[in-house]
């Protein structure tokens, strides 16, 4: 028995194509090996922005967690941060429950019994269900409407679906459509832009801001940084949304349907070319153009502080950060960097990259992180100078890390200036050394 | 109302106790579930899989495999699995999800038994238990399927069970550690030590299988030596403890030999009969932890620091001893920990 993690080159991946992968690269054709490299896949609530503490993202709110106790168990890594302090209650399921649904006739009564005991009133109250209820095919919506006219409060499901993680409208996506339907119709003011996507703001410093306010843009709004419910409402007066992360897509496309406010949607990219295309493109649709220069100068002079200091610099790029992983992969090779490895999931929205970076990298190689030979994962096999990700740094512990996975987000050349800078930082150089 | 948690996030759940048993006996463990209950387990009531790789893995189910009830897509991934991997057996441990729909255990593991050439035991836990629960179904698996020759006894030869990091709140040393080649020559055994109540069912399967006698104890110096280091006098005191059930009974003792006039010992999770005495108290609910406390008159509460939330009106002097299974939070490391002295008999 061989005892190696497997793996395959990028040339390898991209010549058997996407819908030829090896089983080794398709979660759902083997176990899922659990490592902490794996943990956000294992358990969407325990790390980053999960349905949990996405969940929460409007001010004000409570959520009420449905579910076996196990469901609810890691929580209080959650709770135990100050933002959610005093905002998680659970009603946990039994077995009579599950045959007989009498958990769902105590919700309403539940949901007050925890409005009550609080020293202010809510604005909302999340309930958040998880796979029990999913296969038992539950209508949360009608329950959650029994508690409002109990509450006199806006109460929401939440879906915490592992079940359909890999489904067309996984819980990620379905938490976002859940909290901005709760937006109401709003007179439209055409200087109001919503940029949709993250739980957390982008970086202060993103260039987008800038350009947004160039065009005449006044309130640029995200739900992480709305001070409470009422600023969270007037993002129904948006004159469109920007969609940063396709788990929003769909929640976009029912905000057009129903407030009548279209979308656009742009890509997080860190190759400064593509970076810049994408802006071009933004500023045809929206009929005016951006004095980029400055940003791509910056961004570039970071990339370059970096391969100046570290010109032959070696990485493992993960998947458990703030980035494509194929996409960020590239990028780098592109800047004359070797990537020796990839820890990542194979998709049709990044197999585009992956094709890229075996043209340029072919021995790049390429493992998933569920994959059960990761268990005899052996970093000494391929040493690197970087590893980026979590997952990456997990792996590489002798390497120099970099998460890369702050709730606050990376974005446009921001993010390439920011990314390049803490990499210098990292092993001692410019400012943040 | 039953069931609300208002102050404690839940408890570790059976699974988690099962897991546990399981984590460092090398086999392939793969928790049946869509992938949330593998990272509670693993990210949360595993503190051992930060440092140590062990084979756990999730079935990682999607909607139709529950809907349309593929066991045979689980067991050709576990074939699959026991071809790449070193395994003395495979586990398959249940969840929610298998339960809802109604898996059949025995049938899984005769199909998985085909094709695997391992011997695979399967743990029927639902997520709905408390840990011990499925700590002590693990254990009981464990040495039903395994422990099934008789072996000449061997002098000092102890079995500690109960001794995981959720039971005794710290990461167990190697000297109570179980490893595989202790459950199968468990017959050599001159006697079990029940370190919580998670081992006192397969204590009774030894005893009935190889006469193997059993008694209760754990470490109480060690695991609640700083606390007691640290303890105000309890002398003519009303102390309540609450603990798994062999600690707070070990911590009984020795307050009682400290001059404490009476000790209550209340318990989360299983009570068994031969360590429960008199006002003992099983809670299920927040609201029987605040009318125990309230209605009890005692001078000093020990427990879970997470629980005084409850009893924020409580006036006496609390006593902060973690438990891991409550809240998450292992007892602060020391070094070494020396197998169990037998403090308390039943």
């Amino acid at each position: 028995m061989a005892h190696t993690a497997r793996f395959f080159t990028a040339e390898e991946v991209a010549r058997r194509g996407m819908d030829n992968l090896p089983d080794e690269l398709v979660s759902n054709r083997h176990l899922i090996y659990s490592s902490p490299a794996t943990l956000a896949f294992n358990s969407p609530g325990a790390e980053g922005f999960g349905v949990k503490r996405a969940g929460l993202a409007i001010p004000g709110s409570v959520m009420l967690l449905v579910a076996p106790g196990c469901c609810g168990r890691n929580t209080s890594l959650v709770s135990d941060m100050p933002a959610y302090k005093d905002r998680f209650f659970y009603l946990n399921m039994a077995e009579t429950d599950i045959v007989t649904g009498r958990h769902l006739k105590k919700i309403p009564a539940a949901v007050e019994e925890v409005v009550d005991c609080l020293p202010t009133r809510p604005s909302l109250v999340m309930i958040c269900i998880t796979c029990v209820d999913a296969l038992l095919g539950t209508d949360m919506e009608r329950v959650c409407r029994r508690a409002e006219e109990r509450v006199g409060l806006p109460v929401r499901p939440c879906y915490m679906y592992a079940l359909t993680r890999e489904g067309r409208r996984p819980p990620m996506v379905h938490v976002r459509q859940s909290l901005y339907s709760l937006l109401e119709p709003r007179r439209k003011r055409a200087t109001s832009v919503n940029v949709l996507g993250f739980f957390a703001p982008l970086v202060d410093d993103c260039e987008l801001y800038d350009y947004l306010s160039g065009i005449g843009v006044k309130a640029i709004r995200e739900v992480s940084r709305c001070a409470d419910f009422d600023e969270f409402q007037r993002m129904a007066e948006a004159n469109f949304n920007l969609v940063l992360h396709p788990e929003a897509r769909f929640a976009a496309a029912d905000l057009q349907e129903r407030l009548g406010i279209p979308s656009i949607e742009l890509t997080r990219l860190y190759q400064i070319d593509r970076v810049r295309r994408q802006y071009q493109a933004l500023g045809q649709v929206l009929g005016s153009t951006f004095d980029d220069a400055e940003d791509y100068d910056a961004a570039l002079a970071a990339v370059d502080a970096l391969r100046a200091a570290a010109p032959h610099a070696s990485f493992a790029v993960g998947e458990c950060l703030n980035a494509d992983t194929f996409e960020l992969a590239l990028a780098l090779t592109r800047y004359g960097f070797e990537v020796r490895e990839v820890f990542g999931t194979v998709q049709a929205q990044n197999f585009v990259f992956l094709r890229r970076l075996a043209e340029l990298s072919p021995t790049t190689r390429v493992y998933s992180n569920m994959e059960p030979t990761m268990l005899y994962y052996d970093a000494a096999s391929c040493p690197v100078d970087f590893a980026l990700g979590k997952d990456a740094g997990w792996y590489h512990d002798d390497a120099t890390c970099l998460a890369w996975n702050e709730d606050v987000q990376p974005y446009g050349y921001a993010g390439v200036r920011r990314l390049f800078e803490a990499l210098l930082g990292s092993i001692g150089g410019g400012d943040e050394a | 109302m039953r069931g609300l948690r208002k102050y404690l996030t839940p408890f570790a759940p059976d699974q988690s106790g099962a897991v546990s048993v399981l984590y460092e006996l090398g086999g392939i463990v793969v928790v049946c579930d869509a992938g949330g209950c593998t990272g509670n387990i693993c990210g949360f009531d595993e503190p051992r899989w930060h440092t140590t790789r062990s084979a756990v893995f999730s079935a990682g189910l999607r909607d139709m495999d529950a809907i349309l009830g593929r066991d045979d897509k689980l067991v050709a991934e576990l074939a699959d699995a026991a071809h790449k991997i070193d395994a003395n057996f495979a586990a398959v441990v249940g969840t929610p999800v298998p339960s809802v729909i109604g898996t059949d255990y025995r049938a899984l593991r005769r199909m998985a038994e085909r094709v695997c050439e391992l011997p695979i035991i399967t743990v029927d836990t639902t997520g709905m238990e408390l840990y011990d629960v499925g700590a002590s179904k693990a254990y009981v698996e464990l040495f039903d399927r395994f422990a099934t020759e008789t072996h000449p006894k061997e002098r000092g030869c102890v079995l500690h069970l109960g001794a995981n990091p959720l039971d005794l709140s710290r990461i167990p040393s190697p000297e109570v550690s179980l490893s595989f080649d202790n459950i199968v020559g468990a017959s050599a055994a001159e006697r079990t030590v029940v370190m919580a109540p998670s081992g006192l069912s397969a204590a009774k399967l030894l005893q009935r299988r190889f006469g193997i006698p059993y008694a209760f104890a754990t470490p109480c110096d060690l695991r609640m030596g700083p606390m007691l280091k640290a303890l105000p006098s309890v002398e003519n005191k009303r102390v309540l403890v609450v603990d798994q059930q062999v600690a707070a009974a070990v911590l009984r003792e020795e307050l009682l030999a400290r001059g404490a006039s009476q000790i209550v010992c209340a318990t989360w999770f299983m009570q068994v009969d031969e360590l429960t005495q008199e006002g003992d108290a099983r809670l299920r609910e927040e609201d029987d932890f605040e009318e125990l406390v309230y209605g009890g008159e005692f001078d000093v509460l020990v427990g879970d620091p997470t629980l005084w939330r409850i009893v924020s009106r409580f006036a006496g002097i609390t006593v902060d001893v973690p438990q891991f299974p409550v809240s998450g939070k292992l007892v602060a490391a020391e070094a070494g920990m020396e197998a169990a002295t037998e403090g308390c008999r039943p």
